[in-house]
């Protein structure tokens, strides 16, 4: 340390993601909300991060970091909004490790996000990108659109392409160009569409989605497609199942419409087949 | 000049206020466009007086460590720990020495208060250039700030009330624009188009009052 100051060198330089641990108290910086320059979000102190990382997603040798991918979620909108629906099963292999996981994040009032691949990398990352709107919104005394929103996660994710994040998420929200729905996924895809599902239920969710889906539905109409949807997803699919639950998105921000057991759906729909 | 009052619980009921006036000399100016209360989060705002360029930094760092706060422990950060983490950045500057980067080759040329209602209550912090704070009930900083602070040492007392607590402030500005002005007695609607308002509550977190607003207050006066 002294030979450095005397030869003026200045050698320690953080190595990606690990600041220098003597500076680390006091940090300087002062606009530190790039999430990458903090030291939260650090990466292996290796040359290659996404090689080495990537040996530890392997199926075949070494430790294994398997991801619950079993779910379905489904995202689309219409006239009166954004409809969002998800199950609520988090499967570990062939155990059904929960009935009433969360897959719907709530980002802000007027943004929602969901849940698909990796439950943790799907929360922290929808965490981050609140704190960002947040800052956005201070900082420019308006709300973030939902394409910007899902820019800067997509943008985020795509700094660690290829290091194992799993997620694959729909952002909802209304903003000044009405309703907007976006797909973002850890492999840095961003697209928006009217209609969307995620997850291995989404086959399944596809089929009822494309074949009920009319932009001028009405909101009940449209409940009942989101429901319904998922709820054969469910049916067919072995990793989804548990709840479904049903999210708005209306001009004045989101309203959470309804939570129902597949079950329930189930003899409804039933009946239904019966009586006609 | 700036001037802040806060009252202290009356009925469970937990509030404060701020009121600065933007100094316009000239006509064609676009009052709106400066801007002297800001909003660091919901439940918290700042007022400057000084190199108002200067606050901006202050003010980011602010809303930064907020948002950061909330998002490691999930909850609002308080007052007096917003105040210290801008403070931490006071005395960054001079030359590098010891292996330390300096931010800036000046101070901050900026006195900030910095108010809110957090879990201990409403609370007001005033920061000056060499990053003291100092909490006070009611506060006034600026230019013409020595009479506006002896007006409210008279004025100011505990279970104060909000509406109570506004009107005050805008007396309180008003006085020191006559003084300003050396006029008798300055038009209202003067006081409307310079004056700009805002407080921070429990229910209603922080609102920036409209002028129609001010002009509500003034009118019940």
């Amino acid at each position: 340390m002294a030979l450095e100051q005397i030869c003026g060198l200045n050698l320690h330089q953080h190595i990606d993601g690990f600041p220098d641990k003597s500076l680390q108290s006091m940090n300087i910086s002062l606009l530190n909300d790039d999430p990458l320059q903090d030291s939260k979000f650090t990466l292996p102190p290796v040359a290659e991060p996404a090689e080495y990382l990537s040996q530890l997603a392997k199926r075949d040798g070494g430790p294994k970091i398997r991801f619950l991918h079993g779910t379905t979620t489904l995202g689309f909108k219409f006239e009166h909004g954004v409809i969002i629906a998800v199950d609520s099963r988090a499967t570990a292999g062939p155990y059904i490790a929960s009935q009433t996981v969360k897959k719907v994040i709530e980002i802000n009032p007027y943004l929602l996000g969901t849940m698909a691949g990796g439950a943790a990398d799907c929360s922290f990352w929808e965490r981050v990108l609140a704190e960002q709107c947040r800052i956005y919104e201070l900082r420019n005394k308006e709300r973030i659109s939902v394409a910007a929103a899902s820019k800067l996660l997509a943008n985020i994710l795509y700094n660690y392409k290829g290091m194992g994040l799993s997620v694959g998420t729909m952002i909802a929200g209304w903003d000044k160009r009405g309703p907007g729905l976006y797909y973002v996924d850890s492999d840095g895809t961003r697209c928006t569409d009217r209609l969307f599902s995620v997850g291995s239920g989404s086959p399944y969710a596809y089929g009822v989605l494309d074949t009920g889906y009319k932009y001028d539905m009405t909101v009940e109409e449209a409940y009942d497609l989101g429901q319904r949807a998922i709820y054969h997803a469910t049916h067919r699919d072995a990793y989804s199942g548990g709840v479904v639950n049903l999210y708005h998105m209306q001009e004045t921000g989101w309203v959470k419409v309804s939570q129902t057991d597949v079950k329930d759906l189930h003899y409804r729909y039933q009946e239904e087949k019966g009586q006609a | 000049m700036t001037a802040r009052l806060h009252s202290d619980r009356n009925q469970n009921f937990r509030r404060g206020g701020f009121s600065s006036r933007e100094t316009s000399h000239f006509s064609l100016m676009e009052s709106k466009s400066v801007e002297k209360i800001v909003e660091i989060d919901c439940h918290l705002g700042c007022a400057m007086s000084g190199l108002i360029a200067d606050s901006r930094t202050l003010v980011d760092k602010a809303r930064v460590e907020a948002q950061s706060h909330w998002f490691t422990y999930n909850e609002k950060m308080s007052v007096e720990s917003v105040t210290q983490a801008v403070s931490n950045l006071a005395l960054q500057f001079g030359d590098d020495d010891a292996g330390m980067v300096p931010w800036s080759s000046r101070p901050f040329g900026v006195a900030l208060l910095v108010g809110g209602i957090d879990e201990k209550g409403p609370q007001l912090f005033h920061m000056d250039p060499s990053g003291t704070f100092i909490e006070f009930e009611a506060k006034a900083i600026g230019s013409g700030s020595e009479g506006a602070q002896s007006h409210l040492q008279e004025v100011y007392h505990k279970s104060m009330t909000l509406n109570e607590a506004l009107k005050e402030a805008l007396v309180v500005l008003k006085q020191i624009m006559e003084e300003k002005l050396n006029a008798t007695n300055v038009e209202f609607d003067q006081v409307v188009r310079e004056v700009n308002c805002c407080h921070v509550t429990r229910d209603k977190n922080f609102h920036m009052f409209s002028k129609q607003e001010i002009e509500d207050i003034i009118t019940k006066m």
